[in-house]
């Protein structure tokens, strides 16, 4: 009879256990965002890091945040000086356009230069796990995958603009080359 | 939560049980000892013929076992269907005594399921069915029939699952969260099979009237996950987890058909109970 209820006992600890699925882990990969990374145009082969580069989205007020840690009316929130960086597509939609503005902290506005890139992709949506629900995948098209504008008309900043890797499954890969 | 809760509930109701018999046990089991070990010696020292022991009558020490079907239905489920709106079941029960020990039992069921979670909702139907033996641990005085048993039980499931809405995880959502989808997805034709360790308790209320509890602890052995989704529910299998173990309990009322009887000999009965008496 006691071994009967400890059993028992040992079902409800069993139970309890189990519950921790419930919870989406914050490692689980899921929604992946594009990975973009800046290489060095006289030196192909290097990485090179940006300058005071913030990313916007079209029709969107504030830009993609960079230092989560920094006050919201920080603009050094808002700006990267890294050789890469990661930018969420709208999972919802076929097309994403951002800004790309360099040296947007710039006291001089003629040093400042903004390029604008429209993503063109399809998506899929994936199941993960019952905590996690979906996520969304995207694949670039292999027609026009992206669209590089210079809409204040100074030159491009970004040289040249290459396509790595169309399938946008993870973060752990570069899917844009940009040469400047 | 409130799952868990119920599970709770349910579980302390079944100790409430086991306490209630803790009591009794203790005393059948002292006197089935003293007469055990009387009655080899009424055998062995019949012909010595001691006053005494002639005033034992013969028919006190042979037993008779009833021997039949037993049918039921599980409370649980039936009843579970009025207060929740998500949950549509029932099971039948049923096992037929095969020898002293042992019985023959089985399982059939339909579950209709509605889980929502954080991020989606789903719902799971289908049948299912278990089949296997249970061993009566549990030792009777004289004309009582309730069983401990332990028992192992095959079980096999064909259901389909529908994906009711759900929702995009996106840890970076500079556009914004998205509403739910609710573009409903049903998955037919998927099955699964498992084994389960099955315990259970019924005890003898009126003649022939058995209330029982039963727990299983489930392995899942073979499963068909649609595309793209889960397996979350199994009907008979209930909830999966991360692995592939499962629990499941059941409260279930069942009716006994005597078919034929048997009788089994006081001395019969001693000869089994020595081994034990050792430990």
């Amino acid at each position: 009879m006691k071994k009967l209820i400890s059993l028992l006992l040992l079902f409800t600890f069993g139970l309890s256990s189990c519950e921790k699925d419930d919870i989406c882990d914050a490692n689980t990969p899921t929604t992946p965002r594009l990975v973009i990374t800046f290489y060095d145009i006289a030196n192909p082969s290097k990485t090179k890091n940006v300058s005071n580069l913030k990313v916007i989205g079209d029709k969107m007020d504030q830009g993609i945040v960079f230092n989560e840690n920094l006050a919201e009316d920080d603009p050094l929130r808002y700006v990267t000086n890294a050789s890469t960086v990661m930018i969420p597509l709208k999972v919802n939609d076929k097309t994403t356009t951002f800004k790309f503005i360099y040296n947007s902290l710039s006291e001089t506005p003629t040093t400042i230069n903004t390029d604008v890139i429209k993503f063109n992709y399809t998506t899929q949506n994936v199941y993960v796990s019952r905590a996690c629900g979906f996520k969304t995948i995207f694949q670039l098209t292999n027609v026009a995958p992206f669209i590089h504008t210079d809409p204040d008309g100074d030159t491009f900043w970004m040289t040249e603009v290459d396509l790595e890797n169309p399938n946008i499954e993870s973060e752990n890969e570069t899917h844009i080359k940009v040469y400047f | 939560m409130k799952h868990t809760l119920k599970f709770i509930f349910s579980l302390s109701l079944l100790f409430s049980m086991f306490l209630g018999f803790a009591q009794d046990v203790p005393e059948i089991s002292k006197n089935k000892d003293t007469t055990a070990t009387k009655k080899p010696q009424t055998e062995k020292t019949v012909k010595t013929a001691k006053p005494e022991i002639q005033e034992v009558p013969k028919d006190s020490v042979v037993k008779t076992d009833r021997y039949g079907l037993r049918v039921g239905v599980d409370l649980y489920k039936l009843t579970r269907g009025l207060y929740d709106k998500d949950y549509k079941g029932v099971e039948f029960v049923g096992d037929w005594r095969l020898t002293k020990k042992y019985y023959i039992a089985a399982e059939l069921g339909y579950e209709d399921k509605t889980t929502e979670d954080d991020r989606l909702t789903s719902s799971a139907n289908g049948t299912y069915v278990k089949a296997g033996f249970d061993y009566n641990l549990y030792q009777n005085w004289l004309d009582m029939e309730n069983l401990i048993t332990i028992g192992l039980r095959g079980g096999f499931s064909t259901f389909s699952q529908e994906l009711i809405n759900y929702k995009i995880y996106n840890p970076n959502p500079y556009w914004g969260e998205l509403p739910p989808i609710t573009e409903g997805q049903k998955y037919n034709g998927l099955t699964a099979t498992w084994i389960e360790v099955a315990m259970g308790l019924k005890a003898q209320v009126f003649r022939n009237v058995f209330v029982g509890f039963g727990v299983q602890l489930k392995l899942l052995t073979t499963n068909k996950e649609p595309n793209n989704f889960e397996n979350l529910y199994i009907p008979g299998f209930n909830r999966t987890y991360d692995g592939s173990f499962g629990i499941g309990f059941n409260y279930t009322v069942s009716y006994f058909i005597p078919i034929y009887k048997k009788k089994t000999m006081a001395s019969e009965m001693a000869k089994k109970e020595e081994p034990k008496k050792k430990k």
